[in-house]
């Protein structure tokens, strides 16, 4: 095993050796050496000092731009201070809504300063009479102190950063990551049983960094292995999907993950003029992870890309999650993606994975094995341990599984038992290879991001029209494609029907800038709740899925005519 | 801009958005793209460059984030169209 580094020792090493990201925005490039970097972040890191915060103190990141972002995680980390990472505004939306739940998220980390761009700097600002502990809100641009390496550099025991990584601002979760967490999962990932990273590779990024596979996968994997990241923008890649590909040729990149998504949507959009000059023969570990991966869309991204050298043993299709820094498993490089057929009637009601011979299956695929040193155990609802086959919830433990949810010590014991992590995650082994077959825990996940339905209900609970916390979020799943978004409510008769759905359909895709597929409306008392006043979502969304909630069907046509 | 010119943006706008949506859609000028054509962020970003090459204009991102309905997308690529001509 590697000895174990600290963000500030990787970044020393790193510096060393000469390389460094590539920033490609807006079609311009501009080269930072690991050294350029550093120099910023020690500025960065004795800005934050003077500018008065302390040991343990946290700060948010709110930065797009992904210099800015990089240069204040280092130097935070420099000065021992905790980075937050914070989802910026969506595209979409206003902003009011994303101040109001952002507010959550900083109150619930207690975090001290905000650090963000001139946009967004006033709308913090106004957020300090309901954020107490809120005192400062900086620029990026401002924090420019002379460098000098700073004094004191964190243990691998401190905490590394804070990914705020599901968004949530209802209930907000903050997966705490020691230095030694970080280290242990990043170092694994380029190992021999991971990617293999050798001094040939360069990686290949446009994933936002406020995402785990974006900021440790393909940011922080470069940076410890002293590589090259060449590093997009999410904006260039979701509007022209050719632009990665394209990057991938001109820079000649080995290594670049990304959502199930990602690979659907270059097969959809990348236009026939945009394979002229391509040449992705240099792509050796084509990554595919964060999202249910369907077996059809790598086939399909195989098929439309191999007469520009794009082959499918390149593709890497592999399981994690932020509660265990990023990566959990990897097949071995170098064979197509694994894919099991299951038959659809044991999966659902046996929970048991039997290959099908004829009738309807489900293709899943074989997300690998875990990684050295660490381990998974399949395990029913009380916890026992489950024989090859049998499908249950995923359960991690080894050195990358998170400190805990920062300051939740309450959701930190449901979620890390006995030294595992309980995933929420359903899937079965098989010959030590992990299948993923679904979610246990109610979140949503649409192109890659995920949803929490209680932000959505609390986003619409306030709506006129709605009785007072009668409204249920959830997603259904469906094969190869996103989530379908469901909400139910029960109208207080004020507005109609027709009217409220819309209301409802506005105000999700201002403040997450998500379509809401079917909104119903249901009589009073259809919602039940718990003894604890809860909403009883399970239950709704199983008779949604059974068919017998009695929708009062308004919105079905209410598409203007 | 001549009523015809305007006519064939609005066309080409409405064309893009029914190839765009994945599922049946009728748009007008007052269609809000996200709340009446359920469309998601990404679908709009997806839009705006389908637009850009059907125009051959450049939709600078700021302004994409300003713009709700159908008859803003058609008065954005108008304006723009215009400015090119100038």
């Amino acid at each position: 095993m590697k000895t174990l580094r600290t963000l500030p020792e990787a970044l020393e090493t790193a510096a060393r050796s000469g390389e460094g990201y590539t920033f490609v925005v807006n079609g311009a490039d501009a080269r930072r050496s690991y050294a350029e970097l550093q120099h910023e972040s020690f500025r960065v890191a004795r800005s934050l000092k003077e500018a008065g915060l302390q040991r343990g103190d946290v700060v948010a990141l709110v930065l797009l731009d992904a210099e800015h972002f990089l240069t204040v995680l280092f130097g935070a980390s420099m000065a021992g201070v905790v980075p937050a990472s914070v989802y910026p505004p969506a595209t979409a939306g206003g902003l009011d809504r994303y101040f109001d739940l952002t507010a959550g998220i900083l109150r619930a980390s207690g975090a001290r300063a905000v650090v963000t761009t001139a946009a967004l700097a006033s709308g913090f600002e106004a957020l300090r009479p309901t954020c107490p502990d809120l005192a400062l809100v900086l620029l990026r641009e401002g924090l420019d102190a002379p460098a000098r390496p700073p004094d004191a550099l964190p243990s691998l025991n401190d905490i590394a950063f804070v990914q705020f990584t599901s968004g949530s601002t209802s209930a907000p979760k903050g997966v705490a990551l020691s230095h030694s967490n970080l280290s242990a999962n990043v170092d694994a990932i380029n190992g021999p049983a991971g990617l293999g990273t050798s001094a040939d590779d360069t990686a290949v990024s446009w994933l936002p960094l406020y995402h785990d596979m974006g900021l440790v996968g393909m940011a922080l994997g470069p940076l410890y292995a002293s590589r090259p990241g060449i590093l997009l923008t999410p904006q260039a890649f979701v509007r022209r999907p050719g632009e990665w590909l394209k990057a991938i040729s001109r820079y000649r990149g080995t290594i670049s993950f990304a959502p199930n998504f990602a690979y659907d949507l270059s097969v959809r959009r990348v236009k026939d003029r945009d394979l002229e000059g391509l040449d992705l023969s240099c792509w050796r570990v084509a990554g595919c992870g964060a999202e249910p991966i369907h077996a059809p869309t790598l086939s399909a991204f195989a098929e439309r890309f191999a007469s520009v050298g794009f082959r499918a043993t390149s593709f890497l299709p592999s399981y994690g999650l932020a509660e265990h820094v990023l990566a959990a498993t990897f097949p071995p490089r170098g064979r197509p993606p694994l894919v099991e057929h299951i038959a659809s009637d044991d999966l659902t009601e046996r929970r048991l994975a039997v290959l099908a011979e004829g009738g309807s299956s489900v293709p899943i695929v074989s997300c690998g094995c875990a990684l050295p040193d660490h381990s998974i155990r399949i395990v029913n609802d009380d916890g026992g341990e489950l024989p090859d086959r049998e499908i249950g919830e995923i359960t991690l433990s080894g050195p990358s599984v998170m400190l805990g949810y920062y300051q939740e010590p309450a959701l930190t014991a449901e979620t890390l038992k006995d030294g595992w992590l309980y995933t929420g995650d359903l899937g079965y082994l098989s010959g030590g290879e992990l299948f993923v077959c679904g979610r246990a825990k109610d979140v949503i996940i649409v192109n890659g991001r995920k949803y929490h339905p209680q932000d959505l209900e609390w986003a619409v609970a306030e709506l006129a029209g709605i009785r007072r916390g009668r409204v249920v979020a959830f997603g259904t799943t469906q094969q190869g494609a996103s989530d379908r978004v469901v909400i139910v409510a029960e109208p207080s008769g004020t507005v109609g029907a027709v009217a409220l759905a819309e209301a409802i359909r506005r105000r999700v895709g201002e403040s997450f800038g998500l379509y809401v597929d079917d909104v119903v409306s249901v009589p009073s008392g259809t919602i039940g709740r718990t003894t604890s006043g809860k909403v009883q979502r399970a239950a709704t969304k199983a008779r949604y899925e059974r068919g017998v909630l009695v929708g009062e069907a308004a919105d079905k046509a209410e598409l203007p005519a | 801009m001549s009523p015809q010119a305007s006519a064939q943006i609005e066309e080409g706008v409405i064309d893009v958005l029914k190839r765009v949506s994945r599922r049946p859609i009728e748009p007008v000028l007052d269609s809000d793209l996200i709340a009446d054509l359920g469309f998601d962020s990404l679908q709009v970003l997806e839009v705006i460059a389908e637009l850009e090459d059907r125009f051959d204009v450049s939709i600078p991102l700021n302004d994409v984030a300003t713009i709700r309905t159908v008859a803003q997308v058609v008065a954005e690529v108008a304006r723009l169209i215009e400015g090119r001509s100038t």
